[in-house]
């Protein structure tokens, strides 16, 4: 079983991804989706509040800030090359 | 620095089952033994665009390091930390939209990424002649695309101009006083920038056989069993764990 990052948020992580592939499969999937995950985003707050704070902890936070900036400079970046060659 | 890899594939599945395997692939190793190196996944947003009714998803995975061993063993124990065993980050963004009948997703890796970038975007769309037929198309094509980019020796901040010019600095400091200066300089920036890429991309390409292996054993499974076999499984998997582990 994939496990959270977290151990302590394995339960709600579980009850969360079940409700997901559910509602993915049966609505979504069949147009009936459409604006809000409504049915799961009560379970989807539970989790990310228990996942916060790993995600601090491991300062896996800071990576995804880095994650982003590195984005443009990459994008930068490919952008100059085109043009060089 | 920057070696890029594309390959093409079809899948035999209709891109609605296809899309939902994608975000099962990681769900149990019952279910996909060819996930056993991935230690967590933790969805940290999801939601609907209310506008374009496009589902927009990120995801992060632990994965056991992708690094090969031969690229830990190029590089000071400064670097890695002295182990060859670390496990990695990896963001996975997905965009879904069934109306158009695509999905895009792009994994890339979070930390190691001064040692090596692995950027990974796939493309999945339905057969263009069948996208406007009344009958759903049996097929997925998937377009993966892999950009690999070492940046050893650069400084990752800075902007383009300077970082080419460092690197050539390095390189033709190495080559000018054949010897001196730290690590990088002795082995050439280049050179080991090159390395890296390619042993990664060598890995990368025999890895990607092997998740696409993944896919089709899960796709296989959802034909059986439909998605709620399948979470009955996964249900079944998570207690016999946790009566192996109690």
């Amino acid at each position: 079983m994939s496990q959270s990052l977290a151990k302590e948020c394995n339960e709600v992580k579980e009850r969360y991804d079940t409700c997901f592939l559910k509602w993915y499969s049966e609505k979504y999937l069949r147009g009936a989706g459409t604006a809000d995950n409504n049915e799961c985003s009560a379970l989807f707050k539970e989790y990310s509040n228990c996942l916060q704070g790993a995600l601090k902890e491991r300062g896996i936070d800071k990576l995804l800030e880095e994650a982003r900036e590195d984005n443009k400079e990459n994008d930068a970046t490919f952008m100059g090359r085109k043009k060089c060659e | 620095m920057v070696l890029t890899h594309t390959t093409n594939h079809t899948y035999a599945h209709p891109f609605p089952t296809v899309t939902l395997a994608f975000f099962l692939r990681y769900c149990s190793p019952q279910l996909n033994p060819f996930a056993s190196h991935v230690l967590s996944t933790d969805t940290i947003e999801s939601y609907v665009d209310p506008a374009t009714g496009r589902m927009h998803t990120t995801r992060i995975h632990l994965k056991k390091s992708r690094l090969p061993p031969a690229v830990m063993k190029l590089l000071p124990a400064s670097l890695t930390g002295g182990t060859s065993d670390k496990a990695s980050y990896i963001l996975e963004t997905s965009v879904v939209d069934m109306r158009e009948g695509w999905m895009a997703t792009e994994s890339r890796n979070l930390n190691f990424v001064g040692v090596l970038s692995v950027v990974e975007r796939q493309m999945y769309t339905m057969p263009k002649q069948q996208q406007n037929a009344s009958s759903p198309s049996d097929t997925t094509d998937v377009e993966t695309k892999v950009v690999f980019r070492s940046r050893l020796g650069e400084r990752i901040r800075d902007r383009l101009g300077q970082a080419q010019a460092q690197a050539e600095a390095a390189v033709s400091d190495a080559a000018n006083n054949g010897g001196g200066g730290g690590f990088f300089a002795r082995l050439g920036a280049r050179g080991i920038q090159r390395s890296i890429e390619t042993l990664a991309s060598t890995k990368t390409q025999d890895q990607l056989g092997k998740s696409r292996e993944g896919m089709r054993i899960i796709l296989e499974r959802l034909r059986q069993t439909g998605i709620m076999g399948v979470l009955e499984l996964r249900k079944m998997a998570r207690e016999r764990s946790s009566e192996a582990a109690a």
